[in-house]
């Protein structure tokens, strides 16, 4: 073999070698979501967005999670897309960025509203009844029970965290409608606030054995100049199991925020 | 290649960044453009929520001692990382921590690998910018 051929057959070869697990895993069929007596997609298993590979798996695994997901036609994952604001509600956003984030109630252990509980690196249980889906995630032990028997929604329904979810099929995708949340969460990053009157629809679609396909749709006309929509993939985690997580047991922030404050650290006056 | 290669550091700032824009209370305590490694000798622990934190005696080259405090994972994370309690970061124990600074505690930071004497090196937080509550 001359020079110039050696050279070609070695680049031939790490060519191959570096598309070769590539493509077979793009020939691999993805299994078939499973089905419940009622033939309806079975959404139950334990789940964590995309986005929570990297932390639980490492970027490997994520950068290959991502790539499964193109492979497939699944939309890429936009969590941390910053909600289309009018000029008042992106003033009110620049407040709380320009504080840190102190704001977030999330870092004072209060329950993270919808849709952002879905992004957060920790898993979720999804548990598929004839008549409802219970979803019990890690994070904060908050739960969500999901009516699918057609009832109305509740009449005496205060504003809350997670609000009041009802769900109902179209074709293979479980439609949840969420109204009756409370304006003390935030969307997904710091300062991506929202009013009481904040309508959310999420649509869950198992799409495969090992994926669930999440759109959350957001409408505000108060704060967002149109509907926002983010998408992410969800991912079973065999072997997982939803664990303790008793955040206010040593939170350590809240006082550091008092004592920044009191440093004249950030910025005191009130929100915009 | 050297195209390719400017493409993909191009596209690791472009994924780091979008990390940091997902920060909520990191980035209100620590400071992901100030990186840190020390290596000293664990005092103690707290295996507790949202955060775990530990200490370690940290000696400059004159002999003078620093204690640091790390904060990382809450422990259902670190479980799921390999940790274990009663084993893994023991008081005496010599370990390598990188990680980044606070912006306003001088000996305060936040932890995202720990290695061990016996070479091993654990996830003891998320990376700068994603919180991991």
């Amino acid at each position: 073999m001359s020079t110039r051929g050696g050279l070609l057959f070695f680049a031939a070869a790490a060519v191959a070698a570096v598309t070769a697990p590539l493509a077979a895993q793009q020939s691999t069929p993805e299994r078939a979501a499973p089905r419940t007596a009622a033939g309806k997609p079975d959404l139950s298993g334990i789940w964590v967005a995309t986005g929570a590979i990297l932390l639980f798996e490492g970027e490997e695994a994520f950068a290959a999670a991502r790539a499964a997901d193109a492979a497939a036609g699944r939309p890429p994952g936009n969590s941390n897309e910053t909600p289309p604001y009018n000029a008042e509600a992106e003033a009110k956003r620049q407040y709380f960025l320009s504080r840190r984030g102190i704001d977030d109630p999330m870092a004072r252990c209060l329950l993270t509203g919808i849709p952002r509980i879905n992004f957060r690196p920790l898993p979720l249980e999804i548990v598929q009844l004839p008549d409802r889906v219970i979803m019990l995630y890690e994070i904060h032990h908050a739960f969500r029970i999901i009516p699918t028997d057609g009832r109305p929604p509740p009449e005496d329904a205060e504003p809350s965290y997670l609000g009041e979810s009802s769900g109902h099929w179209e074709g293979d995708t479980f439609v949840v409608e969420v109204t009756s949340l409370n304006d003390k969460s935030w969307i997904n990053g710091v300062g991506t606030i929202h009013t009481e009157d904040m309508k959310v629809t999420e649509r869950y679609t198992r799409d495969s054995f090992e994926t669930i396909r999440y759109e959350a749709t957001m409408v505000d006309p108060a704060v967002f100049t149109r509907p926002f929509t983010i998408r992410e993939t969800f991912r079973l985690r065999p072997g997982e199991r939803i664990r303790e997580y008793e955040c206010i047991e040593s939170n350590e922030d809240i006082a550091r925020f008092e004592r920044l404050l009191q440093q004249g650290e950030l910025p005191t006056e009130k929100a915009p | 290649m050297r195209r390719l290669g400017f493409f993909l550091v191009l596209g690791f700032g472009i994924f780091v960044a979008r990390l940091a824009a997902a920060h909520h209370s990191f980035a209100a305590v620590f400071d992901g453009d100030k990186p840190v490694t020390m290596k000293g000798q664990v005092t103690d622990v707290e295996w507790t929520n949202p955060h775990f934190h530990f200490s370690i005696d940290v000696k400059d080259p004159a002999g003078a001692v620093t204690r640091w405090r790390f904060e990382g994972y809450p422990p259902n994370m670190l479980v799921r990382q390999g940790w274990r309690r009663d084993e893994t970061l023991m008081p005496g124990a010599t370990v390598t921590v990188e990680g980044w600074a606070s912006r306003d505690d001088a000996t305060l930071g936040a932890v995202r690998w720990v290695t061990f004497a016996d070479g091993k090196k654990l996830a003891g937080g998320p990376p700068a910018g994603t919180g991991g509550r």
